[in-house]
């Protein structure tokens, strides 16, 4: 048994996970001390409340309110967790777009732009198609693929850029990114035809792909429950009172799909090798500028996808007038893959993860005197501790290793030597990146998209 | 009292994380002598000498100075006690000039401002006695190695050291410069001076040095004199068994042409002139053909040029009958394998595991994918074959990460991997570099039984005793252009250095371009 964990131990996806969850312990701590400070130093505020919110913030999933004596009462809570799975569905994907590139040695920040451009197609096709003309799941499926190529082309742009121009991705992205949002703004305001006029107490919002486009009276038109919308697979009887459908399942199925691609497939360790080391690729014959276009067309392609995923669900709107900011969403993508360490998998519960703070943020301020924000700061101090995973998993790996080495004494001093401070200065520029991007993602975060 | 031994390093003991790198070694330097630190990559030698010059702290052990005991916890403090360094990569400031790079650190001032004419002038003193000429007003980048080397040296004596550390000094120089550097080292032994002597060069060792300690694996082996020893007993002492020093080979049996190169050019990234300029030469079947030269002189970029990893500008190049001047480098890699100099840059991919490594360029070869889905029996099968049959090591096998192997063991799964290819001709650059005489000798053995093999070898090397022992014909190339070709059994490396350093050519090049 003992042996059993031993090895588990020297496992570097064991060590990884733990780094991982290490990061996520001390951000929710900080999160907890944040809410310690303001209650306990707050005059409107008390101790008590501090406890109410650290409470929410550990166990928010599992929240259900207040009960009449005023008391926070705990369960089982369906409409959370149902919305927990929905809104980890674009995270997901975004979170994979994000790990593809990092495996492939590409920084790709431009998922905020790959969503949107995304989302757009997505949308201009599900209500563009009359109602009734072809079977739904055919229109579901063009406006699925139709917001994924969107997405793959989209990222190609920096990709092509970088591979014949050798222009940094991480420049071109941030450029595309905005692009993006002046060119979907401008085109649903000049279209006109999909903003939504039906519901008069709105403005800003395109269609619910749920509006069908019907002809009444020669005249087009759109109306409720005669569009799309991705089928709930059962979900809504497990989670009543939710917007969960059955695009988890196939954000699921893509991550896995992923996974075998980056390890199973030629193509995958093509691309791996490029990203790892471009000259040895070359070396061998790969074509290191094919790839580098490839993985961020995959990486877009991956967000496109998510967002088609999130807005043909048919209860989300769209705010169109996105030409100040960036969706969310997209951003989000870094932290989910980052503490994911690239891995496919484990993308799926680092989305679900990032989903959950979500969630909490809405409890914190339904049911507390804090607010949202300190979900905010949690994922931002969980950023920057799986910068340092890398660190965390030396410092936790280093002293096993210690044992192991000295028993059968064949390592090279230098060698190992020289791997650490490779390791570290390898951990020092992700650091960096993370840093300088943090603020900008939080910055962006206004606005973009409402449910 | 006046000890014998200036410098003693009593059982000095240090520990890295699961490594003991010197393991109770002892190291006695006595006054004026030269005395040669003999070992294998990896064997502790510059962790004593970092040791001894403060940069690391022993677990155990004493260091004695002159019969003192003493205490060296930086550089300054090594400084102090006159102990200098020559590193192996020059710690120089590029854009400075000499002068000030040996001011550096031990400036001469005078109420805060320089006073550069006293240095200069002790400068200038000190290089005339020693006969070590430099440009003072020169700036380091303009200038050659040998004379980077001069500079290093300078800054020692500047610093009035009497103990002279030189780690692996002649890797980057002439055999001329070599000979300076030699008689240098003996004028300063003359003087009182003492020396340490890095390296694994056997032949330098028993040229200059008077004794010389030998470390095996972060043990101390033993010290002997040089007078009372040879190369192949020191060779013994370093590796631990018999090792063959001379490649013994039958004569090349040159067949057909595999690899001919006319007018080749290649233009240079930095400069404007050509980094290979019109070259001209064939490769045979069944023979070792070397380039030799100073690293610099247009090797790299004619390889690069060769193989496809750069754009040539010029000239034509066919192998096997096909010209494959402007093929892609996957086109050329169906007739010729290559083990590129950077191990690191090209030959791998560091983060993946041996066995992918194995198949870097066969992957998508039927026998390793089967629609696009990798084969991984078929991969695992392959790399436990190629691990069994070069003896390549590794901690996990297979699976182990490529970073974490040895750079011996890397280079080794690197030649498996190229001469499995078996592919007409062999480009190999540097195969040998930073490698151990064991390893050397199997890299050796397996160049020269490919070549028996009826293998055209191109052979690019820096190490003279590696070209005049495997070669069956050198060319050198100076400045971009072959200077020469030269027969190894008829030649000496005094002339191959002429030929290296410029001061002599054939026009050999030149009229087989008028020929062409």
């Amino acid at each position: 048994m003992k042996d059993f964990f031993s090895r588990l131990f020297k496992k570097e996806g064991t060590r990884s996970v733990i780094a991982s969850l290490i990061s996520i312990v001390i951000g929710l701590f900080v999160g907890s001390l944040l809410i310690l400070i303001v209650g306990s130093t707050s005059k409107n505020l008390s101790l008590t409340t501090a406890w109410e919110g650290i409470r929410i913030v550990l166990m928010g999933i599992f929240s259900t309110g207040r009960d009449a004596a005023g008391a926070l009462t705990w369960g089982f809570n369906p409409q959370s967790i149902g919305n927990m799975l929905f809104r980890a569905t674009p995270l997901i994907l975004t979170g994979l777009s994000v790990a593809v590139a990092f495996k492939t040695g590409l920084f790709n920040i431009g998922a905020p732009g790959q969503y949107l451009m995304g989302t757009a197609v997505t949308l201009v096709i599900a209500l563009s198609i009359p109602s009734g003309s072809m079977p739904t799941i055919i229109v579901w499926l063009l406006a699925f693929l139709g917001g994924m190529l969107a997405g793959a082309l989209w990222g190609a742009i920096p990709g092509l850029v970088k591979a014949f121009l050798n222009i940094n991705e991480v420049l071109a992205c941030i450029m595309t990114n905005w692009i993006a949002a002046n060119l979907v703004t401008w085109f649903f305001d000049a279209t006109k035809i999909f903003q939504n006029t039906v519901e008069n107490t709105k403005s800003g919002y395109i269609y619910m792909t749920d509006y069908g486009r019907v002809m009444v009276d020669g005249a087009w038109t759109y109306v409720k429950g005669s569009g799309v919308s991705t089928p709930k697979m059962g979900l809504d009887r497990i989670f009543p009172g939710s917007q969960v459908n059955g695009g988890i399942l196939i954000a699921v199925v893509i991550a896995v799909a992923v996974y075998i691609l980056m390890t199973k497939t030629t193509l995958g360790y093509e691309l791996k090798a490029c990203g790892s080391n471009r000259h040895a690729a070359r070396y061998a014959g790969v074509s290191d500028r094919r790839n580098i276009v490839l993985s961020m067309a995959i990486a877009g392609g991956l967000s496109g996808a998510g967002a088609a995923l999130y807005y043909l669900s048919g209860n989300t709107e769209f705010f169109w007038s996105t030409y100040q900011s960036l969706p969310a969403t997209g951003f989000n993508g870094i932290p989910v893959a980052l503490l994911a360490v690239n891995n496919p998998i484990a993308v799926i519960f680092t989305g679900i993860f990032m989903s959950m703070l979500n969630i909490v943020g809405l409890q914190l301020t339904n049911l507390t005197a804090y607010n949202e924000y300190i979900t905010d700061v949690i994922i931002a101090t969980i950023v920057y501790l799986s910068a340092f995973s890398l660190v965390i998993k030396i410092l936790i790996g280093g002293r096993k290793k210690h044992k192991a080495t000295a028993e059968t004494q064949t390592a090279h001093a230098q060698n190992t030597d020289a791997k650490n401070t490779e390791q570290a200065r390898s951990a020092l520029p992700t650091e960096d990146t993370v840093g300088d991007k943090t603020p900008e993602a939080a910055g962006t975060e206004e606005g973009g998209e409402r449910v | 009292m006046e000890s014998e031994n200036i410098i003693e390093m009593l059982h000095i003991t240090k520990e890295f994380p699961g490594i003991i790198a010197n393991d109770d070694i002892t190291l006695q330097l006595r006054r004026g002598e030269i005395h040669a630190l003999l070992g294998e990559n990896g064997a502790g030698k510059s962790t004593l000498m970092s040791v001894l010059f403060g940069l690391y702290q022993p677990e155990a052990g004493v260091i004695r100075k002159n019969g003192q005991e003493v205490k060296i916890n930086n550089p300054n403090d090594a400084t102090a006690l006159g102990i200098g360094m020559v590193h192996q990569h020059f710690k120089l400031i590029e854009v400075f000039t000499v002068l000030d790079n040996i001011i550096l650190g031990a400036e001469t001032t005078r109420l805060g401002f320089l006073q550069k004419k006293e240095a200069r002038k002790r400068v200038e003193e000190i290089s005339e006695r020693y006969g070590l000429k430099v440009d003072l007003d020169a700036k380091v980048e303009d200038i050659t190695v040998g004379m980077q080397q001069r500079v290093e040296i300078l800054k020692m004596l500047y610093r009035d050291n009497e103990i002279l550390i030189f780690d692996e000094p002649t890797a980057v120089l002439t055999p001329q410069e070599i000979d300076e550097l030699m008689a240098t080292m003996r004028a300063f032994a003359k003087e009182g001076k003492s020396i340490l002597f890095i390296s694994h060069k056997l032949n330098e060792i028993m040229a200059v040095a008077d004794r010389v300690t030998v470390l095996r694996k972060g043990k101390y082996v033993g010290t002997v004199e040089t007078r009372d020893t040879d190369k192949q007993s020191l060779s013994n002492m370093m590796v631990g068994r018999p090792v063959q020093l001379e490649v013994t080979k039958a004569p090349a049996q040159p067949g057909e042409t595999v690899l001919h190169v006319e007018n080749f050019t290649v233009p240079s990234k930095g400069h404007k002139r050509n980094a290979v300029n019109h070259v001209s030469f064939e490769v045979r079947a069944g023979e070792i053909v070397c380039i030799a030269g100073i690293d610099g002189n247009g090797q790299t970029e004619f390889v690069y040029g060769l193989t496809g990893l750069e754009k040539s500008s010029g000239g034509k190049i066919t192998l096997c009958g096909h010209d494959i001047t402007h093929a892609s480098i996957r086109r050329r890699g169906q007739d010729l394998s290559h083990i590129p100099e950077d191990r690191h840059k090209h030959g791998m991919v560091l983060d993946f595991s041996l066995e992918q490594n194995l198949v870097l360029q066969r992957f998508r070869e039927n026998e390793f994918q089967h629609i696009g889905f990798i084969n991984q029996s078929a991969v695992r099968k392959y790399a436990e074959k190629l691990i069994d049959q070069y003896d390549v090591r590794s901690g996990q096998g297979p699976v182990t990460t490529a970073r974490s192997m040895s750079g011996g063991n890397q280079q080794k799964a690197i030649i498996a991997r190229e001469v499995d290819r078996d592919k007409p001709l062999i480009v190999a650059v540097q195969p040998t570099r930073g490698l151990d005489v064991g390893a050397i000798e199997y890299i050796h053995s397996q160049l020269v039984a490919e070549r028996d093999r009826g293998k055209a070898v191109l052979l690019v090397s820096l190490e003279l005793e590696e070209v005049m022992s495997l070669s069956d014909r050198i060319l050198v190339m100076y400045e971009g252009e072959i200077v020469g070709e030269l027969d190894p059994k008829n030649t000496t490396v005094q002339e191959m250095g002429l030929y290296m350093a410029g001061a002599k050519r054939k026009d050999t090049g030149g009229k087989e371009e008028m020929g062409a």
